[in-house]
């Protein structure tokens, strides 16, 4: 560091000295002089003509552009506005600021020029920061008003620069971490909501089913009719809030997956029992081929919920009296599950959209159909968490079959 | 005769649970809040108990962890709550209760869950 201060002010004698030749070489031979000094240092060196104060030359702006604008238009201002003789007070003048140096390029008593030299090859923003400071200070010795002033304007512009900089990034920083906590608070709000509507919900359900199921005496043909209406509409709004409180669940990461061994067959049954009233009501065949009868380790409730998902979907997306096939095969230690239906389809064209969030087919393909566009974004998820992977092979009016490898999932 | 004590604070679901259980030809006890139900459990004997976790005055997981801390001789428990955050269920198994059911209820599930956990012990 001392070495280039050392550097800097021999060099300013030096210029003094070689004022006095009054060669007509005379910038020429500065600008050499400063390049074998400082051959890889950021420079830039502004010159004043005497009197006329007229920018003359640059040196090695190429890797330092901003540095040199920044001087240009900070020379540019001084000459504009100083149209005497600035007198300084000390013959020998720098500044130094880490590894920047400022230097004022006099001759007797004028100031020809102003000197920005660093070892770096970049001048980093706190030492920018430091040394426009430093100018400020230096400002303040220097007698003229007007360039004072200059001096002071142009560095509060930069300094405001820099901090509305930093304010940004602060400002950033606030807004991101407040989003932070707005989606957690959302998460939390949706599990709550989940759990308010359950309650009633589970009277609803249960007393449906209850008479449903004839325990406490027959139905005639209407009651029979509006009972299974209830359960299906039911249904139809729990699978809507199941689907919010999971997909508040695997944003939040507060998924517990705790795969335990389970008999394939009756795992698949159950579900297939839950939807029965969906199915039956469209009059839709529902046929479980299950080659495969022994365990599998899967988490019992995600398991079933995936193949919820897909059941309830080829149901809602297969017209009455169609078919829809489930069949459970093995490739090794791999577990193959297969949902099939002949459905009206999903167009080539949308096949990779479909695993996205609030994508409804339903809107092109179906009306009356709601539903909140996150059942197979669930799926996927629940899926990968069992190790596996799903995709489909579907042509319009002709059905779709959702194919699930889970790898090493038979024990 | 099997005795059961069912904890629910709702009474439409208390009334659900009631019917059912009571239809299957079990004694049905009700208690609609937690420390009705401590002390039910305290003074009876019961073959099972069906808990839900939100409960006026304690929760489900409070009489658990009452009970146990008294040193009562805890009756196999179903949880049946609307709690649907996995750590609930993490909750659960770490006091023991290995039964737990999700509301809404599946009243054939229910019913079977209900006959094995009795079973069982």
């Amino acid at each position: 560091m001392a070495g280039i201060i050392e550097k800097s002010l021999n060099l300013i004698d030096d210029i003094i000295n070689l004022a006095d030749v009054k060669d007509v070489n005379f910038y020429t031979m500065v600008l050499e002089m400063m390049s074998s000094i400082f051959v890889n240092s950021s420079l830039g060196i502004f010159f004043l003509e005497n009197e006329s104060f007229i920018l003359k030359s640059a040196l090695n702006i190429n890797k330092t552009i901003d540095e040199y604008n920044f001087q240009k238009t900070y020379i540019d201002k001084l000459i504009n506005s100083s149209e005497q003789i600035i007198e300084l007070q000390t013959k020998k003048d720098a500044l130094l600021y880490k590894n920047t140096v400022l230097v004022r390029l006099k001759i007797r008593e004028s100031v020809f020029g102003f000197c920005l030299l660093s070892s770096d090859s970049e001048i980093d923003i706190k030492t920018k920061k430091a040394f426009l400071t430093s100018v400020n200070i230096l400002s303040y010795k220097i007698k003229d008003y007007e360039l004072n002033e200059v001096f002071k304007i142009q560095l509060k512009a930069l300094q405001d620069a820099i901090i509305e900089k930093d304010n940004a990034v602060e400002t950033v920083k606030k807004q991101h971490k407040k989003l932070q906590e707005m989606d957690k608070a959302k998460n939390l709000f949706l599990a709550n909501i989940s759990h308010e509507l359950r309650t009633p919900l589970n009277a609803i359900i249960g007393f449906s089913q209850a008479l449903d199921s004839k325990i406490f005496g027959e139905l005639n043909e209407k009651q029979a009719e509006y009972i299974k209406d209830i359960q299906i509409s039911s249904l139809h709004l729990l699978g809507m809030i199941n689907e919010i409180l999971d997909i508040s669940k695997l944003e939040a990461h507060a998924i517990n997956f705790s795969p335990i061994e389970l008999e394939s067959k009756r795992t698949i049954e159950e579900v297939i029992n839950i939807l029965e009233p969906l199915y039956k009501n469209k009059n839709i065949k529902v046929e479980f081929i299950s080659n495969y009868d022994g365990i599998i380790k899967a988490d019992y409730q995600k398991f079933q919920q995936i193949l919820y998902n897909l059941l309830s979907n080829a149901i809602k997306y297969t017209q009455e009296g169609g078919k829809i096939e489930i069949i459970s095969t093995t490739c090794d230690k791999d577990y193959i599950l297969k949902i099939k239906d002949n459905g009206i389809g999903i167009d080539k064209k949308y096949h990779n959209k479909i695993f996205k969030k609030f994508i409804h087919l339903n809107n092109i393909y179906t009306k009356n159909q709601s539903s909140t566009g996150l059942g197979l974004t669930i799926t996927k998820e629940l899926v990968k968490l069992h190790n596996g992977k799903i995709t489909l092979e579907s042509e319009l009016n002709k059905g779709t079959t959702f194919i699930m490898e889970f790898k090493k999932m038979v024990l | 005769m099997k005795k059961i004590l069912v904890v629910e604070d709702n009474e439409l679901n208390m009334k659900l649970f009631f019917d059912i259980l009571q239809y299957q030809k079990y004694d049905v006890d009700k208690a609609y809040d937690g420390v009705c139900a401590v002390e039910k459990i305290k003074n009876n004997t019961y073959d099972l108990i069906i808990l839900d976790i939100q409960l006026p005055k304690l929760d489900g997981f409070g009489v658990l962890e009452k009970l146990k801390n008294e040193n009562v001789n805890i009756p196999p428990v179903v949880i049946v709550s609307a709690y649907a955050m996995d750590c609930d269920k993490l909750k659960a198994k770490k006091l023991g209760i290995n039964n737990y059911i999700t509301k809404p209820i599946d009243i054939n599930n229910f019913l079977k869950t209900v006959c094995e956990v009795i079973d069982e012990n």
